[in-house]
């Protein structure tokens, strides 16, 4: 379990995923970041995990589930006002899907975060 | 003056009846024809018009009685084929077809007064396929007064639809190809169509700036239904094969993570703070019904709150939000966003409502049964099964795997149940409600429109 867990209403219907893997994706982004921006570094990289980009298609729950963290992640980076991080870790996501679309090697996620996230501070 | 235009839609069987009644009105409005006639001709020989009652029972009426008129087994000369001349490889046996044809019109005119088609309370226009599967066109001309700003099809739209083309024209064949696919089959694109009503209410109105807002959320609703069909195992939308269907269920995973993150990123780049988490807002809202939906497939078909529960996030947020987010965009105050949010909201579940209603209806392009099938979340079923006399069967039958008998079955106790009616009220009402919503708003101009959408989303035929 991570020290500083973000507030409980940002885990809503994803609690079980925190426990499982979200809070080990949370402790390795800064934690000189705001825990939004953190959060939503670890819902990317889990979401990217969940649906398998690049490998054989997941199945209907790990979509959905999936789904839900890149739209949480969306909304946190809104809640955190932070346009330039919105457009590059949507960008990260556009560059991964892409490759994954087009049977390319697909590049790790969480190094393209982490990059955004230096460029950033 | 006279503009001209064009209606393609596909058929699925011979003798199908497609009500094309909420189409032409919607035509009608996108022109801006306040008075004068809208004139329909059919471009084939076996699609003909007539106007007439959208029954279910009626229309099985009529297909008997084109039946035993002109029996499809009868012989034709015209199928003789050693006997005709200039036959095409894949010239059909359809002499019954042509000759069904003279029972009914190759035209009709209906006339058009404030903007609406000039219908009794129980008419409906039909176009009646003969001979389908087709893919058929009507042309038609609309003659008379239109309103000033309305003179060309739908300008707004027109610069959506240049928006999308202009995005999915840039993108990579991998992702670009099969979305391309989706978008231009078509769609009701109801969602940019309120983005572009809503960005001119209020005082920093950008059109260029409404598109791109428009589009982006287009493309969110494509996405999430390029995942929707791949998690509903559906092999056709709107035509086509799904995207899951014709590339294989891993991209389509990928295709709909792309459009999702480059729609959002659209959105951040017009640097509009409370536009963007008003959409990410929505989409979050998506995913959650999305899996409240799937994991209400267990215990189908649920309730009235369980319906609501997954209604209002998976149709509703993205519609409520649409209509937020347009309004914001152009700087519209907190109680016209927040009027805007709630008609869309309203308006989002009349129109999963009515869109549940076409299950139940033979005359539209939506296969019946459809959604019992597939065990869908779906208002007329819920009030079925909690009925006291049909009730105990429906929930049998669903509770088992549904053969093609069990789902006409079921069909048949939902129409008996009266649930049809309740559900058709319930809908009404709602776009009421929502057209409430509007009353007290200084719309300049955009009023009508918003009216006819919501008042248009309960009557709906595809």
């Amino acid at each position: 379990m991570s020290l500083a867990a973000p507030p409980p209403k940002e885990l809503a219907g994803i609690e079980l995923l925190w426990e499982d893997r979200l809070s080990r994706a949370y402790d390795g982004y800064p934690a000189a970041a705001d825990y939004r921006v953190r959060l939503a570094a670890a819902l990317v990289e889990v979401a990217v995990d969940l649906q398998a980009l690049g490998g054989p298609a997941a199945g209907p729950a790990d979509l959905l589930a999936g789904d839900l963290c890149l739209a949480r992640a969306s909304r946190l980076l809104a809640d955190a006002g932070d346009q330039a991080l919105q457009i590059s870790f949507a960008r990260a996501v556009e560059t991964v899907s892409g490759s994954a679309a087009a049977g390319r090697p697909v590049p790790e996620i969480s190094g393209l975060l982490r990059q955004a996230l230096e460029e950033r501070s | 003056m006279i503009a001209g235009r064009r209606l393609e839609f596909r058929t699925e069987r011979p003798t199908q009846f497609l009500d094309l009644t909420g189409q032409l009105q919607e035509l009608v409005t996108d022109a801006g024809l306040l008075n004068g006639r809208i004139h329909l001709q059919s471009l084939h020989t076996t699609l003909g018009l007539t106007v007439n009652e959208n029954e279910p029972l009626l229309l099985a009426d009529f297909e008997s009685t084109l039946e035993r008129l002109v029996p499809t087994a009868a012989e034709y000369l015209h199928d003789d084929f050693e006997r005709r001349q200039n036959v095409p490889a894949d010239e059909p046996a359809n002499g019954h077809a042509h000759n069904r044809m003279l029972l009914l019109h190759p035209s009709h005119t209906a006339l058009v007064e404030d903007g609406r088609l000039v219908l009794g309370r129980w008419q409906s226009i039909f176009a009646v396929e003969l001979d389908g599967p087709r893919e058929r066109r009507l042309a038609l001309q609309l003659e008379g007064d239109f309103a000033a700003a309305a003179t060309s099809p739908r300008p707004a739209g027109d610069l959506v639809e240049l928006e999308l083309a202009r995005q999915l024209l840039v993108d990579s064949d991998p992702v670009g190809k099969p979305m391309r696919r989706l978008v231009e089959a078509g769609g009701k694109r109801l969602r940019p169509h309120l983005v572009m009503l809503a960005s001119r209410l209020g005082p920093a109105h950008d059109e260029l700036r409404a598109a791109v807002l428009a589009a982006a959320v287009e493309l969110i609703h494509a996405a999430t239904l390029v995942h929707d069909d791949y998690v509903d195992d559906s092999a056709v939308r709107r035509g086509r094969p799904t995207v899951a269907a014709a590339e294989g269920p891993a991209r389509a995973i990928a295709v709909g993570d792309y459009y999702f993150a480059k729609a959002t990123r659209l959105i951040a780049e017009l640097g509009n703070p409370e536009v963007t988490l008003t959409i990410a807002e929505a989409i979050e809202a998506v995913c959650f019904s999305q899996i409240d939906d799937f994991e209400l497939r267990g215990r189908y078909p649920g309730d009235h709150s369980d319906y609501m529960k997954v209604v209002r996030g998976k149709t509703a947020a993205l519609i409520a939000g649409a209509c937020a987010a347009g309004a914001q965009l152009s700087g519209a105050s907190e109680t016209v966003v927040e009027r805007m949010r709630r008609y869309g909201d309203l308006m989002g579940i009349a129109f999963q409502m009515a869109d549940d209603l076409l299950d139940y209806s033979p005359s539209t392009g939506k296969p019946a049964g459809q959604d019992i099938r597939m065990k869908v979340v779906s208002l007329p079923l819920i009030y079925a099964s909690e009925d006291r006399e049909v009730g105990p069967e429906v929930r049998t039958l669903l509770d088992g795997s549904l053969a093609d008998d069990d789902v006409r079955r079921v069909a048949d106790l939902v129409l008996r149940s009266g649930a049809i009616g309740r559900v058709r009220d319930e809908a009404k009402d709602l776009a009421l409600a929502a057209v409430r919503e509007l009353e007290p708003l200084d719309l300049d101009g955009v009023r009508a429109p918003l009216e006819e959408l919501a008042l248009g989303a309960v009557n709906r035929n595809s």
